[in-house]
């Protein structure tokens, strides 16, 4: 069959390329929380009002770019598109009073307030730059830091609503793309892998550890201990190897089962040329397939980055407010399977 | 949370026992509730839990001491520890596994501890200090060294000392509860 000659013929991407491709995005988050104030979840409403003022003149001093929106203020698609971005959570948006976020405009830093802690800054960056997240939310507290008292101890660092979080307060988490790993069926030991040397392992839009579309999120499970240097080092060295081993796995997939890997992108892409009604979930795993075919070079008319783009435009709330119009889950997933159907009707399979 | 008895299930119910004639209230699963209610069965029914005595089915008995948790609350947990700038009592933060405010990890330090230590395999925070707190840190370094050279009779460094105290900024109070 052609597929294996073609596929050596085609240019190999150099590792950094593919790095870029299997480590999605990147973030950091510190938790902080005021002195003096009772955590968000036993607050009153007048407690975290005042906490939200707090923080909205600290922001206005040091960053006036970042302008605090109370979260009952913003319209439910704006809500559901923000959390689509990672930029908010679920729980933040269930806030109902003193819940706030600030987003940068170019999306690099967002502030969460009163969520679990008083606040969450978090820094983002792209494929595994975990470092320059980490300068981003780190700069922000430390700016913010000079107009609030922070809830601190010299034995347990910065105090949080949650243990889990005490010490540096700090999470750090990489999205990997680990589909070849998983059609070679060695997903799990990759993730169990990480769990003993004591990362978080999380599925994106599946329930539980379910991976939807098999995109993980690999973040740092101790936060005590280890200063923020060392946890950034850690977690980027781990992640590398992780995306190492799925380089790897691809490679081996198109040598020794082309046949699996070329199914897979075929189906996918039938699927989302031609189904007319599909579910987010659903659409992730095909989405996902393309996103491989992509960044192995299988697929014509098609970059890693259009795929992106299209696992966030297919969300619910991006999805709507692209139309202009509110809809019903039902009617969701016939305008999703029509935009998809668009957006790749011209993609080709090389192979 | 998970069971404070077994530690490997999740924790489902409340029950009480007596450890060293003090009452305490652990939070376990169904299987190790199930054995403490068989360990302890009617004989030793707890005189503070009337809602208890003769249960033979646990889960319900777990739910009725939540229950009588909710219904009866502080008033009859005076004995139970409380963090005494938020308020909450140990039951409510270790429902939730989320603390009051701040000050919580003093009051509630002793168990505490060897939680953040089963989670983080670590007691001692290191990395960053928050600009505010580096002159706390401080001024508790310059402390601990009057009071050593003092009870070494060194009298000269102590005067010193002191004098260092004296030129620090007025602290800032980087931690407590809420006013
Ligand atoms: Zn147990
Ligand atoms: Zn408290």
């Amino acid at each position: 069959m052609m597929l294996t000659s073609e596929a050596q013929d085609a240019p190999r991407p150099a590792l950094p390329e593919q790095a870029a491709t299997i480590a999605m995005s990147c973030r950091v988050r510190l938790a902080r929380n005021l002195a003096g104030e009772r955590f968000p979840d036993w607050a009153t409403e007048r407690d975290r009002e005042r906490v939200l003022n707090a923080v909205r003149e600290a922001l206005s001093a040091e960053a006036p770019e970042l302008r605090v929106t109370p979260v009952a203020g913003v319209e439910e698609q704006d809500r559901d598109m923000l959390c689509e971005s990672h930029l908010i959570s679920k729980e933040l948006l269930e806030r109902a009073a003193g819940g706030g976020v600030a987003v940068a405009k170019d999306g690099s830093v967002c502030v969460m307030v009163n969520e679990e802690d008083h606040l969450r800054i978090q820094g983002f960056a792209q494929g595994l730059d975990v470092a320059g997240a980490w300068r981003r939310a780190d700069a922000l507290d430390t700016g913010l830091e000079r107009h609030l008292a922070y809830a601190w101890s010299p034995r347990l660092g910065y105090l949080t609503a949650c243990p889990s979080n005490v010490g540096t307060g700090l999470r750090a988490g990489v999205m990997l793309h680990l589909l070849g790993s998983s059609l070679l069926g060695e997903i799990e030991p990759v993730v169990r892998g990480l769990e003993r040397m004591r990362l978080l392992v999380r599925g994106i839009g599946g329930e539980g550890s379910e991976a939807a579309g098999q995109i993980y999120q690999v973040s740092n499970m101790d936060t005590l201990g280890t200063d923020e240097a060392g946890i950034i080092r850690r977690v980027t060295r781990i992640c590398s190897e992780v995306v190492r081993q799925e380089h790897n796995a691809r490679v081996r997939l198109l040598q020794e089962t082309p046949l699996v890997l070329v199914d897979c992108l075929a189906r996918s892409l039938s699927v989302l040329q031609n189904a007319r009604l599909l579910a987010t979930a659903e659409a992730l795993e095909f989405l996902s397939a393309l996103r491989l075919g992509a960044a192995m070079g299988l697929c014509t008319r098609l970059k890693v980055s259009d795929v992106d783009a299209l696992i966030l435009m297919m969300q619910p709330g991006h999805l709507q407010k692209g139309l202009g119009t509110s809809l019903t889950s039902d009617e969701r997933d016939e305008m999703r399977a029509e935009f998809l159907s668009r957006k790749v009707a011209r993609v080709k399979l090389k192979c | 949370m998970k069971c404070e008895l077994c530690h490997k299930a999740d924790a489902e119910t409340a029950i009480r026992r007596e450890v060293g004639g003090e009452l305490q209230e652990l939070y376990v699963c169904q299987g190790c509730a199930r054995q403490e209610a068989a360990a302890a069965a009617p004989p030793d029914v707890d005189a503070e839990q009337p809602v208890a005595g003769g249960m033979g089915t646990v889960p319900l008995m777990g739910m009725i001491l939540d229950a009588a948790f909710e219904i009866v609350g502080r008033a009859m947990n005076r004995a139970e520890p409380a963090c005494p700038a938020c308020g909450i009592l140990r039951h409510e933060y270790r429902k939730q596994s989320r603390l009051g405010c701040p000050a919580c990890y003093e009051a509630f330090a002793r168990e505490l501890d060897a939680a953040i230590f089963d989670l983080h395999r670590a007691r001692q925070h290191v990395g960053k200090v928050p600009q505010r707190a580096q002159a706390l840190c401080q001024r508790r370094q310059l402390e601990a060294r009057l009071a050593q050279a003092v009870k070494e009779q060194r009298y000269e460094e102590a005067i010193a000392l002191r004098d260092e105290l004296l030129r620090l900024p007025e602290p800032d109070a980087a931690k407590g509860g809420p006013a």
